[in-house]
């Protein structure tokens, strides 16, 4: 925020927010990066940390959720700083679940391990979308950091590719499957950390979104594509 | 509720990117009436302009708020409304004030009878030194000729609308000034309502009073807007975004922003307007 | 620290003797006046308190040398200039107020108002009546109960114009306002809204004047100037009480010296009694 509040504390309660949540979003992106590693190395130590820091990730949200509501309590944010408020509670659920997510995959990998079937699934559309999460989730963060909705947009746009890399697995899967029964429990395991990821993305694309609502006051999920852009490009 | 519930599960309704696409009816919306339309409205303090180009709406039936800082000139603005400022020389305004089509600036009106139609609450309870009942009275005699019956019917429908017939109704006789100041308060608000006017100006009507006081005046508000068009200045904000529903911000004589009071506090269009409905001001 | 509140004790009993000498002093001062005050109604309780019996108020003055009397028709006499005086005054001066506070505020004919309200005021009383005797006595050859009256009007009306002016600029400009919100035309919001937020203040006014012209002896000595007999004829010299005491206070006839004391003691404490009235009059409104 470019102008000061005439209560510095205010200022200060505010930008606290908004740190506290870059905080949260950095801890869940440490926690998929970790959840991926295990995946691409299948150890199972790796994923033990992500499953151990998931309460982590809970207790912020927990604490941040307070700071939201103690705000607002106090001060009765209005226009911009109201808009904070509200996206900063409502995002914090998304980094939440993200996290979620990421335990899910640890969880899955975790299994895999333990159950030791030989299979010849090319994993190589999870490793890439994995990627492409991170990245997106990054850059979504980035953009609340600067309140860039231009940048934001373009995030809300590539989300559409880690769909369709979900998309094709899922093709490939039902094949595999279809070719070889045995391989069932595992192809659903793999499935489950495929949509895991696709869900990660979707996340970041949500915080996208409550970056142009913050900006420029216009709430832009579910609208069409182009509006959004126009909103984000005012 | 039931057509809601039919497009939920129309698929037909949902555009390619998953979003609703609305096919309800769009009724067309209904003329607002305009109560008083103030137009390019100069204001002067001798050789001080305290209002600079003013062009708004009050609309009929509903509660228009001024904010802004001290000195900003929403005080001013309404009480050229109801041209209190003719009882002092050396203040005059030039532009129109259109009260329901007539201007209200020209030199002909008569400022008596212009002031029964708009009335006005101080911010300082004032009320007459005399009974309860005469205090209401004594400004629907100005105008109307009533029977002893009528009148008392006119008085407790006015201590009603302010919600102070309760308290009030077994001691009609007593002086206005043995109630407390919120109660004093109500009355003048009652004294205001019982001669029927179509406006009623409020200037910073709850700041002398507590949050209780405080609190049963905006409900008030809540109420009378119905019947009545309702114009307040106040310099509580929230005040503003809890009782109106049109909001004016204003500077240094000059309206920066008007506009629904939903939109002002949760996305208002000038910068200088966000500024101070944040707190940041310097 | 012991050093600090050394200091300290030094100064605080330097402030209680300042603070016990100047308290002396006031008192001092106050009992001085208080003494005069009561010195002079015990006097008149002791010398006047002889003079009170039924008499005093059922016969008339009695004539040199002879027994007895009272002062009935002074009594009389007094009431009527005073009644007559109230009754011409108070709206002429009221209005006079009203005007100057409502409505002349800052005119040209307001500031002369005041300007001559203001000499009138502390015009000695010998003048007006002089005035009065010059111009109505004189020219129609006779003392008056009725120019006794206006000479005693002429010293009331400013008395009273001047209190109404400044009881009414009392009157918050918000209750003005209030009134003028609600359509009330300007003469109404003047008569029925501020004078009556000042009433108490205006009838102290008027009290006040009162007690005023009671004891005024000059003015009445060239008017109304004095009868021997009981008369309620205001065209004629009519009796009064202070002009009774002025004749027979220096007298060598007894009975007229104790009358004399008799009247001061009434006249002293009737106009004692007017300005508790006032008083109180004013403070239960003020409450209300």
């Amino acid at each position: 925020m470019p102008d000061k509040h005439l209560s510095s504390q205010f200022d200060a309660d505010l930008n606290s927010l908004s740190s506290r949540l870059l905080e949260m979003g950095g801890l869940v992106e440490s926690q998929i990066s970790t959840a991926m590693r295990a995946f691409t190395s299948m150890d199972s130590e790796t994923c033990d940390v992500v499953i151990e820091n998931e309460k982590l990730v809970n207790e912020l949200e927990i604490q941040i959720d307070l700071d939201c509501t103690e705000l607002i309590a106090r001060r009765q944010p209005t226009a911009r700083d109201l808009r904070l408020v509200m996206a900063v509670s409502k995002a914090i659920t998304n980094l939440e679940r993200a996290g979620d997510e990421a335990e899910t995959v640890a969880k899955r990998t975790k299994r895999l391990i333990e159950s030791n079937v030989p299979y010849k699934i090319n994993v190589a559309e999870i490793r890439l979308s994995g990627q492409m999460a991170i990245t997106l989730l990054r850059r979504s963060l980035d953009a609340f950091a600067r309140l860039d909705t231009v940048a934001a947009a373009e995030v809300v746009a590539e989300d559409r590719q880690i769909d369709e890399e979900f998309r094709g697995f899922v093709r490939k899967l039902i094949s595999y499957m279809s070719e070889d029964p045995h391989i069932i429990s595992t192809g659903l395991d793999m499935l489950t950390i495929a949509k895991a990821i696709e869900r990660i993305g979707d996340h970041a694309k949500n915080i996208a979104e409550f970056v142009i609502y913050i900006a420029k006051g216009a709430d832009v999920r579910h609208i069409p594509h182009e509006d959004l852009v126009r909103e984000a490009n005012k | 509720m039931m057509s809601n519930m039919n497009t939920m599960f129309d698929l037909n309704k949902i555009d390619s990117q998953g979003g609703r696409v609305d096919t309800t009816n769009q009724q067309p919306a209904q003329a607002a009436v305009n109560a008083l339309e103030v137009r390019n409205l100069n204001f002067y303090y001798g050789s001080f302009q305290g209002l600079k180009d003013i062009n708004l709406d009050i609309e009929q039936g509903k509660v228009t708020a001024f904010i802004g800082p001290s000195g900003c000139g929403k005080s001013t603005l309404l009480r050229t409304l109801n041209r209190m400022y003719d009882l002092y020389p050396g203040q005059r305004a030039e532009g129109e004030i259109n009260f329901y089509g007539q201007n209200i600036l020209s030199p002909g009106q008569d400022l008596n009878l212009l002031r029964s139609r708009i009335g006005m609450v101080f911010q300082k309870p004032t009320p007459f030194p005399m009974s309860i009942y005469e205090n209401i009275a004594f400004g629907v005699r100005l105008y109307e000729k009533l029977s002893r019956s009528e009148m008392d019917e006119r008085v407790e429908w006015a201590l009603n609308k302010a919600a102070l017939w309760t308290e009030a109704k077994d001691k009609l006789n007593q002086s206005g000034l043995s109630l407390s100041g919120g109660q004093q308060q109500r009355l003048c608000i009652a004294r205001g309502v019982a001669v029927k006017p179509s406006v009623i100006l409020l200037d910073e009507p709850t700041s002398a009073l507590d949050p209780i006081s405080t609190g049963k005046i905006e409900e008030l508000i809540n109420e009378l807007k119905h019947e009545y068009t309702i114009a307040i200045v106040t310099h509580n904000m929230q005040q503003a975004a809890r009782v109106s529903d049109y909001t004016a911000y204003m500077y240094l004589g000059s309206l920066i922003e008007y506009g629904k009071t939903d939109e002002i506090f949760i996305k208002p269009k000038r910068k200088e307007t966000e500024d101070y409905i944040t707190g940041r001001f310097g | 620290m012991n050093n600090t509140s050394n200091i300290d004790k030094g100064i605080f009993a330097k402030r209680k003797r300042a603070n016990k000498i100047g308290l002396s002093l006031s008192m001092g001062a106050m009992l001085l006046g208080m003494v005069f005050l009561f010195w002079i109604l015990s006097v008149l309780l002791i010398k006047g308190f002889s003079a009170l019996d039924l008499s005093l108020f059922t016969q008339s003055t009695p004539a040199p040398g002879s027994d007895g009397g009272g002062l009935a028709n002074a009594i009389v006499g007094s009431l009527l200039l005073i009644g007559t005086c109230t009754f011409f005054s108070t709206p002429i001066g009221v209005l006079a107020g009203l005007y100057l506070s409502e409505y002349g505020d800052r005119s040209r004919v307001a500031s002369i108002t005041r300007f001559v309200t203001d000499i009138m005021l502390s015009a000695p009383s010998i003048v007006i009546g002089l005035f009065v005797y010059a111009f109505v006595v004189a020219q129609v050859r006779h003392f008056s109960g009725w120019a006794g009256t206006l000479a005693l009007a002429l010293i009331a009306i400013p008395v009273v114009v001047r209190t109404t002016e400044n009881m009414l600029r009392l009157v918050p400009g918000s209750l003005r306002e209030a009134a003028y919100a609600l359509g009330t035309p300007k003469w109404k919001v003047a008569f029925k809204i501020t004078l009556r937020a000042a009433q108490s203040g205006v009838m102290t006014g008027i009290l006040l004047a009162l007690a005023r012209v009671s004891g005024e002896t000059a003015p009445l000595l060239f008017t109304a100037l004095n009868n021997q007999f009981f008369s309620t004829n205001m065209n004629a010299p009519m009796a009064n009480l202070p002009v009774v005491i002025f004749q027979f206070a220096m007298s060598p006839y007894d009975n007229w010296v104790e009358l004399a004391w008799g009247g001061a003691l009434l006249i002293t404490f009737a106009v004692l009694g007017l300005n508790i009235l006032a008083r109180v009059v004013f403070r239960e409104k003020v409450q209300a």
